[in-house]
């Protein structure tokens, strides 16, 4: 497949520095994580909760193709596809929040059922912003959260993507949620 | 936090300490400059507290709406040049469009990944299925129905003009057309019953009245020869709970739907006799605060002659829409018995 040839080349420029090559990749990786949620939604019964990681594994063999990847490219992969995850379930999250949904004359219900949602939602948003404060303090960190939280991976995955110790993502995982939780709750020292 | 603490030392004290009992905490933490302590203790504090934890985070089904919303003009489906949104409603969207002979039509698409129940599908089929089987002027013509790119789709008849509900609250409906009104509706009715199928839904925004005056009743979804009707999915909000769509439809239902019974043809023209009550006089027979309200007044209200209400209005129109409007269905006219009345009526004024 075309794609599959194009994403390897793109994960390998990548690897080797090129930032252009992210660039290209990103929207290739947004869009197929998009479709597939879309997809795997409909095959779901009502009521399941699809994990982020299925779909991002789902996605690397069929962008890149299960053979002929290398380990690199898998990391590399996780990273893009990690960030992409975020950006589709805060931009999701931020249209929830905004209750913009179907502009007919369908009147919506302001329940606690709503209610519960749009605070999640707006949860969500608040820890996205919460996380690029993070990062500009201390990036490793904020990409472990980025991982974990939005993509899915386990601590394991998390170490082996970044090339670090699983004790140094505990860590890491452990200060940044703390922190990060503070910063939503606006308490400061 | 204070941007003059390092965050390499507030990281090195924050895991020195985090797993210790207080009384050690507090010896290492007394060792500290007074900021780097101060936002480490925050920390601390926030990592002590109970409900710990980040925000859930879902891949919903609604996550769908990005990028997935409105097709854009110019777009193509199934053979159809997509114009304008006019109406987007829980799982769809209604589109002005046009054919390939560039004739104007009403393309109704239900967005496939936006269905979470099959009843929904079945909804939708059935509303192509049973309008297409009707051809009368005064109901509106389906052109096609399939599957196509964007999801399952309805082409169907383009009709210019306000609903009932506009006509209903932006103006007094003037007798002369009142009375056109009731006979193109209850023939509409008659129609579609003679043919056997029961509309089912029959409301204000069901019904369109077209530029040039003729008459178009729309929205076969939930049309079906017989079965208790169901709370569709649609009547039900994104949550799960019962939203305003509910509440707008009860108004139109009849004791015995209510009740849980079987749909009939009385059933349509209680349903039709509430909404011309309403073009008549202006305001609904049942009209409620609240739906418990509604409920009430569905069962038990009396119902005030619209004469009552509106000094012009004649003696035959009087009681016929009470007629339609009687809670025994078995004393309630036919649709086109109805009809009957209003072509009659309409020819002597």
């Amino acid at each position: 497949m075309d794609s599959q040839g194009e994403v390897t080349n793109l994960l390998a420029a990548w690897g080797k520095g090129d930032q252009n090559a992210l660039n290209e990749l990103m929207p290739l990786v947004y869009n197929e994580l998009h479709r597939m949620a879309r997809r795997a939604w409909t095959r779901q019964q009502q009521g399941n909760t699809l994990q982020p990681t299925e779909l991002i594994n789902e996605a690397f063999l069929r962008l890149a193709g299960a053979e002929n990847a290398s380990f690199q490219n898998r990391c590399h992969f996780l990273a893009v596809a990690c960030t992409a995850m975020r950006q589709i379930l805060v931009n999701h999250a931020k249209s929830r929040h905004t209750g913009k949904r179907g502009s007919g004359g369908v009147a919506l219900s302001i329940d606690d059922v709503q209610l519960a949602v749009n605070q999640e939602a707006a949860e969500v948003v608040a820890l996205h912003e919460a996380l690029t404060r993070l990062h500009d303090l201390d990036p490793r960190k904020s990409q472990v959260v980025e991982m974990r939280y939005f993509g899915g991976l386990s601590i394991e995955e998390t170490a082996e993507a970044l090339g670090i110790s699983v004790i140094t993502v505990n860590r890491d995982w452990r200060l940044a949620r703390t922190w990060l939780i503070r910063e939503m709750n606006g308490e400061t020292a | 936090m204070n941007a003059a603490t390092p965050w390499d030392e507030i990281e090195r004290l924050f895991h020195a300490t985090v797993d210790l009992p207080p009384d050690e905490r507090a010896v290492l933490l007394a060792s500290a400059t007074p900021p780097l302590r101060a936002e480490v203790e925050s920390l601390l504090r926030t990592n002590d507290r109970e409900a710990f934890d980040l925000p859930p985070v879902h891949l919903a089904a609604d996550l769908l709406d990005q990028n997935t919303g409105a097709l854009a003009p110019g777009q193509r489906v199934a053979g159809y040049e997509i114009e304008e949104l006019i109406a987007t409603g829980g799982m769809g969207e209604v589109y002005r469009a046009r054919d390939s002979e560039a004739n104007l039509v009403a393309l109704k698409i239900l967005r496939r990944h936006l269905v979470l129940s099959p009843q929904a599908i079945d909804r939708f089929e059935t509303e192509a299925c049973a309008a297409s089987a009707l051809h009368h002027p005064n109901i509106v013509r389906i052109c096609e129905s399939g599957d196509s790119s964007a999801g399952l789709f309805i082409a169907m008849e383009w009709v210019d003009g306000p609903t009932f509900r506009q006509l209903i609250s932006s103006t007094e409906v003037d007798a002369a057309l009142a009375v056109d009104c009731c006979e193109q509706a209850t023939r509409a009715l008659a129609a579609a019953h003679a043919a056997g199928i029961l509309h089912r839904d029959i409301k204000p925004e069901n019904i369109i009245l077209r530029s040039d005056g003729v008459l178009k009743m729309l929205d076969f979804g939930l049309a079906r020869l017989e079965g208790p009707v169901r709370l569709e999915p649609e009547s039900m909000g994104s949550s799960g709970t019962i939203s305003g769509t509910l509440s707008g439809t009860l108004l139109y239902m009849s004791p015995e739907i209510l009740r849980g019974e079987m749909a009939t043809t009385a059933s349509d023209v209680f349903s039709l006799g509430a909404l011309l009550y309403e073009v008549w006089v202006g305001r609904h027979p049942f009209a409620g605060d609240t739906p418990l309200d509604v409920f009430e007044a569905i069962e038990c209200r009396e119902v005030a002659a619209p004469s009552t209400l509106r000094a012009c209005i004649p003696r035959e129109v009087d009681e016929i829409l009470l007629r339609m409007l009687d809670r025994n269905p078995e004393c309630r006219p036919g649709a086109e018995e109805a009809c009957a009345v209003f072509s009659r009526f309409s020819e002597r004024t």
